[in-house]
Formats: C-alpha cells, sequence, structure tokens
C-alpha cells in the first residue's frame, strides 16, 4: 500500500467523475495483493489495551531486518472482537493473533512476516472446541457473522480516504451522480427494504420520499450518532473504523432528498470518533466529493459536525434537532414529524449512523441483494454488541432472523465460567429482557416486539445465573429517571415511582401487591409520555416481571436474592474448610471486617461488612460464600 | 394576655415588599389585629413566586399557592395595599414609627380600575413598566483573551450556543458563572437560557473540576460486571460522591452512562485514558499514577 501512501501527498480536486474512474482504477491496479501487510486494531477498545503501542515496535523490527520497504503497517478500525483485543492480523493470509503484547513483536516479525511460519503459542483458542486456530476468518466468532457494514473495518486505514477508495469506496456515490434520478435512489432504497437501524425501524425509503415531497425550500438530513445506550458501540466502531462509508450515505441520500445540507451529531464522549470523522470530511472535501458543485454536477452538499454533551435524550430526534438548534433539549410533540417540520422549521431527514453506513452498499450492489438476506419483514444484516457475561464479547454482524442461541453460543461462544445462561437484554434502556426459554425465537423486529423487547440499536448484554433481574431493572430504571429531560410528568415522575418500589423491593421490603402497582405504572407511563424514553421506559421492568415473577416473589416472600446481588438480602461469610488464612482479604477489606491469624481461617464481622465484595474478588480458594 | 399586652397591639405595621414574604406577614399581622400597609414598589403585590411555574422542593404549582394570598391581602380590612410606591425615610422610635414614602402617579383611578388589561392592548406606546438594570459584567483580562476567540469564532452562526459552552468547558474545565454571563450579554441570549442547557447535559459543570477526572462507567455491561462497586470504592476512598471534587483538587469522579469500550469491562476512563477489566483491588494502583 505503500504507493497509495505516496500518491496521498499531492492529491488534488477531482474535477469529474471520469476522472475519479481513472484514478480509482490505477490505484487497484498499482495495488500488490500479495504484499504483506501487518493489520493492527485502532479501535477503542484495542487502543486502551495498548495497540497503538505496537506500532512503533512493529516499525523498528522492520528497520532492524532492513524489510521496511517490502511490509506495510495499516491500522485499522475496531475488528469486533474487542474481547481480545490487542489484535494483529497478518495479510494477504490473514494470520491471526489476539491479545499481543510487546514481547510478541520480534517474534511474530521474524518468525510469520519474514520466516512465513505460524507461532502456535500466540494462536487463538476456541474455548468451545479448544482447538487453536490460524486464520481469521476461521474463528467462530467471524466465521458465523455475515459482515456486509463491518467487513472493510479490518481492511483500511480510517485516516486514508484512498484506502476506502480503493475498497469500491465512493462508487456508489459516483454511480448515483453519474446515471441516477434522485427518485430512483429512492426506489432503490425502498425496495431494499431497509429499516432504520436507529431502535424504531421505519422504512428508510418512505422517510426519504416524504422528506423529499415535503414543502420547503432548504432540506437538511442528519446522522444520529448519539449512541447513549449503554451496552451498544457499533455506532463508535463504525465512525471510527470506517467514517467515510457514513459520508457516503449521507450524500447518497442527500443527492435523493435534494437536501443541502447534512449535520452529524456526535456525543462529545466518542473523542476518537470526532477526530476520525473531522479528518474524513477534510479528506472528503479535498477530493471534492463535499462541496459545491460536487464532481463536475450541479449537485452541492455540506456536512458539519456538531457534537452532543452528555444527554441521553438527546438520542430523541426532536430533542437531538432542538440541540443543534442550541435549544433546550427537550422532546416536542409528533407531529410535525421531523420531515414536514425538522431543523429551523425544513423538512429534515435523521437516519442512524449504521442505516447511512449501509447505503452505499444498498445502491452498489442493488437491492435485491440486501432485500434476499433476513426475514419476510426485516431485511438485511444487523449488527448487534455482544456484551455481559459471555465469551466472546464484541460486535457481531448477523442477518436478520438468526435466532438468539445461535448468536449467544456460535458466536458468543457461551457463557465462562461454566455459569448458567438466564437471559439476555436487547434494546438497552428501552428494552426488555428475554429468558433463556426464548432462545430459538428469530431476531427481528416483529418477534423481539412480540416477546416484550425491542431491536433498539443492537445492544446485546448477556446475564448469567449471578445477575439478578430486579437490580438490572432497577439499574435501567435509576437510568431513564436520571436522563429524563423531566417535560411530562409521567415519565418524571413515574419513573422515580417505579425505581422507589423496585428498590423497596431489592431491600426487602416489597409486599406483594407491588408487582401488580409496578405493572400498572408501566402501562400509565406508556401511555401518557410524549417520546419515545417515556413510552419505553417500562419495559425493563415490565419484561422481567412477566418472565421472572418467581425471582420478584422470591426478594418479596421468601427475603431473597436468588443471584445473591442484592447487598440488603445477602451475607458474606467464610468457609472455614476452604478457607487456608492467607490473610490477602483481611488486607483488602476497607472496612475492617475481616478478622483472623495467618494460616487459620478467618471470619467475616457482618456488623462491619459492607459487602463490597472485595474479599470474594480476591480470594483464590473460593473460599467467600455469598448467601 | 394582660391588658398591658392588649394595649401594645393598637397601632399599625408597615409591611416592606408585597413579595410572598411579604403577603405572608402581612396576612398574619392582619389576622392578630394589627392595621398592616403593604408597600410595593412594582405596580402589582406577587413577586417573583407569581412567575414561577413550580416551587422547591415539592414540586407544587406556584400560582395555586399565591393566588389565594394575592386576593386575601387585596380584600383584608386591615391592609392597606400601597404599591407603586417607594419608602423614602423612617423616623421616631419603636412603637412610634413615621414613615415617608413617595407614590408614583399611577394616572389610572385605583378603585374603579377592574384590571380588564384593555388599555394596555390598545395604547400605542410600549410602556417599559420596571426598568431592567444594565448587566455589569467584569472578567480578567486573562479570561478574555481565552473567551473572545470562541465568541468570535461561532458568531453569528446558527445553533451556536451548544458548541461555545463546549469549547468554554474545555478551557476552563467547568462553566464559570461570570463567563456565562459575559456569553448571555455577548450573544444576547438570556441568562435562563443557558443556565438551562449548562444543567441540562451531563459533561457540563458549574463547579470548578478536579485535575482529572474519572470517569466510571455505568452501562449495562460495565454494570452487570461490578461497575458500581469501582465507584463505591473510589467515594470511599476520597469520601465524596457521584459529580464531586476532591478537596485537594485532584480527582473529580463521575458516572457515565456508556464508554463505549463494553468488551473490556468494567472499564474505567481517567482524563483521556481507557481502563479496561478493573478490579476494587487494582483501584487505587491505577489512581496512583495521577498526582
Amino acid at each position: 500500500m505503500n504507493a497509495l501512501n505516496q500518491s496521498k501527498g499531492k492529491m488534488k480536486i477531482i474535477p469529474d467523475i471520469e476522472a475519479f474512474e481513472t484514478f480509482r482504477n490505477d490505484l487497484i491496479g498499482k495495488k500488490d495483493p500479495t504484499r504483506k501487510t501487518i493489520c493492527v486494531c485502532g479501535g477503542s477498545a484495542c487502543i486502551a489495551t495498548g495497540s497503538l503501542g505496537l506500532i512503533e515496535l512493529f516499525k523498528n523490527e522492520f528497520i532492524k531486518h532492513g524489510i521496511d520497504d517490502e511490509v506495510d503497517i495499516l491500522v485499522t478500525g475496531c475488528h469486533g472482537f474487542c474481547e481480545k483485543g490487542p489484535l494483529v492480523v497478518i495479510r494477504p493470509e490473514g494470520i491471526f493473533y489476539p491479545m499481543v503484547k510487546k514481547e510478541h513483536v520480534p517474534e511474530i516479525v521474524k518468525e510469520t512476516v519474514i520466516n512465513g511460519k505460524v507461532i502456535e503459542s500466540l494462536l487463538y483458542i476456541d474455548p468451545m472446541t479448544e482447538k487453536k486456530i490460524v486464520y481469521e476468518h476461521d474463528v467462530p466468532f467471524y466465521k458465523k457473522q455475515k459482515r456486509l457494514v463491518l467487513g472493510n473495518n479490518g481492511l483500511i486505514d480510517p485516516m486514508v480516504i484512498v484506502d476506502y477508495i480503493s475498497v469500491g469506496g465512493y462508487k456508489a456515490f459516483t454511480s448515483v451522480l453519474e446515471s441516477m434520478s434522485s427518485d430512483k435512489v429512492i426506489d432503490i432504497v425502498t425496495d431494499s427494504g431497509l429499516k432504520g437501524r436507529g431502535g424504531g425501524g421505519f422504512p428508510t425509503g418512505i422517510k426519504w420520499k416524504l422528506c423529499k415531497t415535503a414543502k420547503g425550500e432548504i432540506k437538511n438530513i442528519v446522522c444520529n450518532a448519539d449512541e447513549g445506550d449503554p451496552g451498544a458501540y457499533m455506532d463508535r466502531s463504525i465512525l471510527e473504523g470506517n467514517p467515510h462509508s457514513v459520508i457516503e450515505g449521507m450524500l447518497i441520500g442527500g443527492f435523493a432528498i435534494t437536501a443541502s445540507t447534512g449535520y452529524i451529531y456526535v456525543r462529545t464522549e466518542y473523542p476518537l470518533a470526532i477526530e476520525r470523522l473531522k479528518r474524513a470530511i477534510e479528506q472528503a472535501k479535498e477530493f471534492g466529493f463535499i462541496g459545491n458543485n460536487i464532481l463536475g454536477t450541479d449537485f452541492s452538499f455540506d456536512i458539519e459536525i456538531r457534537e452532543g454533551s452528555g444527554a441521553f435524550v438527546c438520542g430523541e430526534e426532536t430533542s437531538l434537532m432542538h440541540s443543534i438548534e442550541g435549544l433546550s433539549p427537550e422532546p416536542s410533540q409528533r407531529p410535525p414529524f421531523p420531515t414536514e417540520s425538522g431543523l429551523w422549521g425544513n423538512p429534515t431527514n435523521i437516519n442512524n449512523v449504521e442505516t447511512w453506513a449501509v447505503v452505499p452498499l444498498i445502491i452498489s450492489k442493488g437491492s435485491k441483494y440486501f432485500s434476499d438476506i433476513g426475514t419476510e419483514n426485516s431485511k438485511g444484516t444487523k449488527i448487534f454488541s455482544l456484551v455481559g457475561k459471555i465469551n466472546n464479547s464484541g460486535l457481531v454482524e448477523v442477518p436478520m432472523g438468526i435466532s438468539l442461541g445461535e448468536i449467544i453460543n456460535g458466536i458468543g461462544g457461551g457463557i465462562p465460567d461454566d455459569k448458567e445462561f438466564k437471559a439476555v437484554q436487547t434494546g438497552g434502556p428501552s428494552g426488555g429482557c428475554i429468558p433463556a426459554s426464548l432462545m430459538d425465537i428469530p431476531v427481528d423486529y416483529e418477534k423481539l416486539a412480540e416477546v416484550g423487547s425491542i431491536m433498539g440499536s443492537g445492544g446485546m448484554v448477556v446475564m448469567d445465573e449471578d445477575t439478578c433481574v430486579i437490580d438490572i431493572a432497577k439499574y435501567f430504571l435509576s437510568f431513564t429517571n436520571d436522563e429524563s429531560c423531566g417535560k411530562c410528568t409521567s415519565c418524571r415522575d413515574g419513573s422515580k415511582a417505579m425505581l422507589d418500589i423496585l428498590t423497596r423491593i431489592s431491600e426487602g421490603h416489597g409486599k406483594l401487591k407491588d408487582i401488580d402497582l409496578l405493572v400498572e405504572l408501566g402501562g400509565a407511563i406508556k401511555d401518557a409520555s410524549q417520546c419515545g424514553l417515556g413510552q419505553t421506559l417500562s419495559n425493563p421492568v415490565l419484561s422481567t416481571i412477566r418472565y421472572f415473577r418467581d425471582e420478584y416473589n422470591a426478594h418479596i416472600v421468601d427475603k431473597k436474592c436468588p443471584a445473591h446481588v442484592c447487598k440488603a438480602l445477602v451475607t458474606y461469610s467464610i468457609n472455614s474448610e476452604e478457607c487456608i488464612g492467607c490473610g490477602v482479604c483481611l488486607k483488602n477489606c476497607s472496612a475492617g471486617a475481616i478478622t483472623g491469624n495467618l494460616k487459620e481461617a478467618h471470619l467475616i464481622d457482618s456488623r462491619k461488612c459492607t459487602k463490597c465484595g472485595v474479599c470474594r474478588e480476591v480470594c483464590k480458594f473460593n473460599a467467600v460464600i455469598v448467601e | 394576655m394582660s391588658k398591658d399586652d392588649n394595649k401594645a397591639k393598637s397601632g399599625a405595621v408597615l409591611v416592606v415588599g408585597g413579595g410572598i414574604a411579604g403577603i405572608q406577614s402581612s396576612l398574619d399581622l392582619a389576622e392578630s389585629g394589627f392595621k398592616v400597609y403593604l408597600l410595593e414598589e412594582t405596580p402589582a403585590i406577587g413577586g417573583t413566586m407569581a412567575q414561577l411555574d413550580k416551587t422547591f422542593p415539592t414540586n407544587d404549582c406556584a400560582m395555586c399557592v399565591i393566588s389565594p394570598k394575592l386576593v386575601g391581602a387585596g380584600r383584608h380590612l386591615n391592609i392597606d395595599l400601597i404599591t407603586n410606591s417607594e419608602l423614602m425615610g423612617v423616623g421616631g422610635e419603636a412603637g412610634n414609627f413615621k414613615v415617608q414614602v413617595k407614590k408614583m402617579p399611577r394616572y389610572v383611578d385605583a378603585d374603579k380600575c377592574t384590571g380588564c388589561g384593555a388599555c394596555t392592548l390598545i395604547c400605542p406606546v410600549v410602556n417599559i413598566i420596571q426598568p431592567v438594570e444594565e448587566p455589569y459584567i467584569r472578567l480578567s483580562d486573562e479570561d478574555l483573551q481565552k473567551v473572545m476567540p470562541v465568541l468570535d469564532k461561532y458568531s453569528g452562526q446558527k445553533g451556536n450556543l451548544m458548541p461555545i459552552l463546549q469549547q468554554i468547558n474545555q478551557i476552563f474545565n467547568y462553566l464559570p458563572p461570570d463567563v456565562l454571563r459575559y456569553v448571555s450579554i455577548n450573544l444576547n441570549v438570556g441568562l435562563s437560557e443557558i443556565y438551562n442547557i449548562a444543567t441540562f447535559y451531563n459533561s457540563f459543570s458549574l463547579t470548578p473540576r478536579g485535575r482529572h477526572t474519572i470517569k466510571i462507567c455505568m452501562g449495562t455491561t460495565c454494570y452487570v460486571k461490578g461497575g458500581e462497586r469501582l465507584l463505591d470504592k473510589v467515594k470511599d476512598e476520597f469520601g465524596i460522591e457521584n459529580g464531586e471534587t476532591s478537596e485537594d483538587m485532584r480527582f473529580t469522579i463521575e458516572s457515565v452512562a456508556c464508554l463505549g469500550c463494553c468488551g473490556l469491562a468494567p472499564a474505567i476512563m481517567i482524563d483521556d485514558e481507557v481502563y479496561g477489566k478493573v478490579k476494587v483491588s487494582n483501584m487505587m494502583k491505577i489512581l496512583s499514577k495521577y498526582i
């Protein structure tokens, strides 16, 4: 990819579509498919585990061996398998090394890069079969996915536009400019059956059409990248790993809707995504994809970035627009929908990051290609962030209609430490818990709604027997209670009332009629709130009551927390037979509740114990029991 | 009560200020037998509370609380309302005060006026009832130099308030009240509107923050994997609550909804660096790097 890097410096604006084609073919012609490339994952999670520190070491090793002209090093976007970071993939073979440490670098360069040998000790071991796996595409985590949107993340440097062009980037956009009318583009998107990936699931093509035909001189489009759902980070990965795909999607959308400006609303907690997005927009401007009279046509379009500042409700479209306008971000009554009257009263089309990113793919491969994937009413693929108590946590992209069990066991590799699988929570604070007994249901918009949850933005939090559903319901409610903007009384005070009841139950003071009260309150809040936040905040409670009523009863009647989570209902003690008296727990106990002499069994004073759980965490002999 | 006390009760009381406190005092005094003169500078009693939607801490509707009292004060035979007037001087001694009151002309016969408001609708001159004080703000040169470029950069743009507040937050590490007042005058945006936004978003702070910010992820994944225990640990260690700053200004603790590092749960972020799979037992070791 050296040739590409050289051409990067002297780039000028491409005057027209023909010149772009020549440039692109030239680029692909120069690409040597056999050239050795070391791809180091530069996603946020891998950076946190030290992936950037590896780059310099690799470079030094190349120089030491005199091969710095023959081998490239590429900092790519997120590969998705965040659990095992930092990830290093050696292409073109695709040799996959997870959890690479600094001391492994010389060995990798010497053995794998120069001698072409695979280093056995660094390979990934599949937790299900305990076999070593050499190639990235053979890893079960990747093998069962269909990575249409995320696929390019591991192949390109998100900071370099020519990398994106060389894998087919901006081709969809130029083909639209060259030979399609805006109606044709909308038809293709409508035919593909694409539904909004942000959670609502409104058909994208229809939304575009509504916005296009709405009255108004100026039209805007917005990319909603205010990914606030705790436990979901696919938008972040797309923005960090392949920002140009979002920009290209917005350009196509802008063309179809005849909009003049696009806004990307990113949450400020994603500094890396903002940095890469800024760089990508700069480069797209240099290349002439953004600006006036793009590629010699009469289409002009500009993209601006707006940063959110940490308010969950800003993910709601009317709040988001108020936030961009600089007003207090409270939601407003719909209709009028944003497609009629949005930003500054102009028709505005809002789509999620993932929706925009999939648009170029639909245009270049055709609507049939996309609609062939998935179920009758839910087409294409969806990215889920598979996290929680699961072996392979990370981002997975799967065709719609795959069963929940396949995602959790097939891709996720099951539950760690031989624990029992209990439930999966989809859709974040607006979604519900789906119990283990429903693992065979296909994942699509309708089916999830049927079982009391939602697709949402695609968070999937796996819970094992050690997770208390009441604690989880309480957690989500305290989140929504905190994030409620306060406009509707039902949401502001109702969430507080429900939270109080749940807290009472978790502290052992609950009454049986509390459950009915929760159901009643939940229904009332759903009916009386204006925006999606209030309408869905009771889902976690209602779904846990629906599937785990036994656990509620255990808290209320027996005053026991079956998962041993609710602090007021558990006690910590030390099993004197297992305890060898090493004193580690005693040293770590900040409450001074543990006593005992060396080499003798220790004791916990339950009056002093704050139930912080440090003792259990540090004990190597599993001698601390929670009951 | 002795007869002497009863004698002492005769006489009159002047209450200065017709807000909720003044009205309530007047009503109480009048009920206990005093003649009350209620003096108010503006043309009507009621004060700030009459302009509020709700009151702290019960969230009671403000008008529902105050309007019976307004009517009560207006009708009470023992209360004389002296509105649109100013207190010029007080003389005499306890039990026998003499006050001088300057009454502004109303040009309306208050006895006949029913308060229908028709005159204000047809009046061609827009009256300013209460002159608004010119806001006066003193910023140090140093602060001014920091703030001016930000304001210049975004001046005249649509929806510029958010980016301006974000930049100020970044420069000062919090939103200093004086700077906000300055921004309010400069942009001609009400201070209340700025505060509305400044208090809405989690990443803005109106109090100075520590040298380092510990963000503890409370995303679902981090929560089920023990994020709350990490928060409890640091809260315990520094003796402060979530959102507060330690006394030595070393750390500010914040819980955040999700850092987007769910693969590394439980995760914390100190300044811009993310730490994954953190345990309660090694928390302090990580913090020791930040002084």
